[in-house]
């Protein structure tokens, strides 16, 4: 298990995985804020007046987790807010398969009629989770900007 | 925390420039005006209905619940399908009206599947918004596939 914490291989292709995933989870909820309200109006979970506030903030946490992952800056922190997220996320898809609603995840996209909830979309997060949690606890920085600015600061200030 | 700031940040400065979410102009009407208001109907009338045969029944759920049961007679259009099978709408007796129904009042595909087919020029569409929960509980015939 340490072993592979300090993997770099598992952790660069870990990082690539879920800043894409969260990227162009971002994408189309940030083009539609209105949409992705309605999406989560429909979980009926939340007040209706503070849908279209969290429509607002969290396609952009997703967004930036994604590439603070991606780009391997701030890890610890995107890594953990990514799984705090995906715990609440798939809290939400449970709750309402057992509450029998017919809904539209409106996770990737805002079309109602596309990608409706189901025990598949727990599976995913999990897995998701799962890459999160490794994240956070990794050691490797292979390829990550905090490795790169760190290599150049030293050799700014060991110029020989 | 950085993050979470920033994320608040962007998205509210984003949106104000934009002028979407919460600075967007108040929404228009959930229907376009010359769009017919919905008819909604309770389980008594889609007896009615359904024993009368003056409507066709149409099932906006996936195929793989519509196979396990239905309305007798009924049509399935799962509403995510709505665009590749509408061809199969040109079919459909004019002298009928439409009623459209998904699993119950905790889903809104018939809703959904009833603007659709009022946008396709479709004016005599009702919704029984009980739907197969409500058809089932007050004990009424049921189809299967192939039926």
């Amino acid at each position: 298990m340490k072993s592979l914490l300090h993997n770099d291989a598992a952790a660069v292709i870990a990082r690539a995985t879920l800043g894409a995933v969260f990227i162009i989870a971002s994408a189309d909820k940030i083009a539609a804020p209105e949409a992705f309200a309605v999406s989560i109006a429909n979980y009926r979970i939340v007040p209706e007046a503070v849908n279209l506030f969290f429509a607002t903030i969290l396609p952009w946490v997703e967004l930036l987790c994604g590439l603070a992952i991606l780009f391997g800056i701030l890890r610890g922190g995107a890594s953990l807010l990514l799984s705090s997220l995906l715990v609440v996320f798939t809290a939400a898809v449970v709750s309402a398969l057992i509450r029998g609603l017919d809904i539209s995840c409106g996770c990737f996209t805002q079309d109602p009629a596309a990608g409706r909830i189901g025990w598949m979309k727990i599976a995913e997060n999990a897995g998701l989770f799962v890459l999160s949690t490794f994240l956070f606890f990794s050691t490797s920085v292979k390829f990550t900007l905090e490795a790169y600015l760190a290599k150049r600061m030293h050799a700014d200030s060991n110029p020989s | 925390m950085l993050i979470l700031f920033a994320s608040a940040a962007l998205g509210f400065f984003y949106t104000a420039v934009m002028e979407k979410g919460l600075f967007a102009d108040p929404p228009p009407p959930a229907l376009a005006p010359n769009t017919p208001a919905l008819h909604i109907i309770s389980p008594e009338e889609a007896r009615s209905v359904f024993e009368s045969g003056s409507a066709l029944f149409i099932d906006a759920r996936a195929e793989f619940d519509f196979n396990l049961g239905h309305i007798p007679g009924a049509m399935n259009l799962p509403l995510k399908d709505f665009d590749t099978k509408k061809s199969t709408l040109a079919n459909l007796p004019n002298n009928k009206s439409l009623v459209t129904y998904c699993d119950g009042t905790e889903c809104n595909s018939s809703l959904e599947l009833a603007v659709k087919l009022q946008a396709e020029g479709f004016n005599n569409v009702s919704v029984f918004f009980g739907g197969w929960r409500d058809w089932q509980a007050m004990g009424l015939p049921t189809g299967r596939a192939g039926q």
